[in-house]
């Protein structure tokens, strides 16, 4: 899927303007512009075919721009909503999936409450907290979502169908403006979003060769179900 | 007496999520969208506690804090953050608006039960 629905000129103007985010990129000359503070740890690089700078997420990473930037990740059975104000060309991308259930003994809350379902709602509202922070609003908001591939063949679990099911209901339920979807299959993917534009490049890959992605999938998979899902509680 | 809590999110889902929490400890529950709309309610009626997001559109969960400190009604009502947000600067306003506790997102249902219980 390529879907680009919008032209970006009066969104990019509107947001370099508003936001006082100068013209970060127009070409290798013009350097890179500062990331948002809370993404200084999110890897960049110039994309030399796109000729713009490109975010490169890690599962269970997500990066907001304001400066007309790419985001690329590889997806497996992972999933990514793109997300950005269809005004001002802010948005961004987030990489998760839900951890597996059973280990955090929530049964007595069924699946409305279960441990996957908070974790993907905590992925989902971290990136479209830090959209709204930048003067959008969730009326503005657009959304494509993309990934949840059953990747690891016929006879594996489909992690994939489990991450689809969620981020589906998750912007059904919030009432989100869904402009496009590219889920399911069994393809990694390789995925290109431009949030001053929208649009969003998938490239299905060849699911043999790709060792390195189904490793860090399931390293990130091994890291969800270790970690406590939530334990932070403090009394003033 | 069954205890009323008054929840406040801006996401429909966190707001599922809260309420099938509390229903299952036999709470009742009244729900708001915003700052704003949990302080007009909260104008009118009292309730035994509040749980808020921090960031919403129209009033943030930090200034409905200090908003409601100023009630008569809720001077010493139990206020709780609910929130994506961890760090200490933000923890520190909640504070010093007036909150009761912070307590970080995902939320487990166990501990927010208990968190409840201990300061109600």
């Amino acid at each position: 899927m390529t879907v680009q629905k919008r032209t970006s000129a009066t969104g990019r103007h509107k947001a370099f303007s508003e936001h006082n985010v100068g013209p970060a990129q127009q070409g290798q000359h013009g350097g890179l512009a500062p990331s948002l503070p809370q993404f200084g740890h999110i890897s960049r690089y110039w994309d030399r075919e796109h000729h713009c700078y490109s975010a490169k997420l890690l599962p269970g990473e997500y990066y907001v721009t304001t400066t007309g930037e790419q985001i690329a990740t590889v997806l497996g059975s992972c999933v990514s909503a793109c997300v950005r104000d269809r005004r001002t060309g802010i948005g961004g991308m987030n990489h998760f999936m839900l951890p597996q259930d059973g280990s955090k003994g929530t049964s007595a809350w069924g699946a409305a409450v279960s441990a996957a379902t908070r974790y993907g709602n905590v992925a989902m509202e971290r990136l479209i907290n830090d959209i709204l922070k930048l003067g959008s609003s969730r009326e503005n908001l657009e959304i494509k979502l993309v990934g949840g591939g059953k990747v690891l063949g016929a006879s594996a679990i489909d992690i994939g169908a489990r991450n689809i099911e969620f981020v589906r209901k998750y912007v059904t339920d919030e009432g989100f403006c869904v402009l496009g979807e590219d889920l399911g299959d069994v393809f990694p993917r390789k995925v290109q979003y431009a949030p001053a534009t929208g649009r969003l490049r998938v490239k299905k890959l060849n699911a043999v060769h790709n060792n390195t992605l189904f490793e860090r999938e399931r390293t990130y998979a091994a890291v969800l179900d270790k970690e406590s899902v939530g334990n932070d509680i403090e009394l003033f | 007496m069954t205890r009323l809590i008054l929840t406040v999110d801006d996401s429909a889902s966190m707001r599922e999520m809260v309420r099938a929490t509390l229903q299952s400890a036999g709470y009742q529950v009244i729900e708001a969208v915003d700052g704003q709309e949990a302080l007009d309610y909260a104008r009118e009626n009292s309730c035994d506690l509040v749980i808020s997001d921090v960031n919403m559109p129209r009033m943030d969960g930090i200034t409905l804090i200090h908003e409601l400190r100023n009630l008569p009604n809720y001077r010493l009502t139990p206020l709780l953050l609910l929130t994506t947000e961890s760090s200490a600067e933000r923890k520190a306003e909640g504070k010093r608006a007036g909150a009761t506790g912070w307590i970080v997102k995902p939320f487990n249902p166990e501990q927010l039960l208990a968190t409840m219980a201990r300061v109600l």
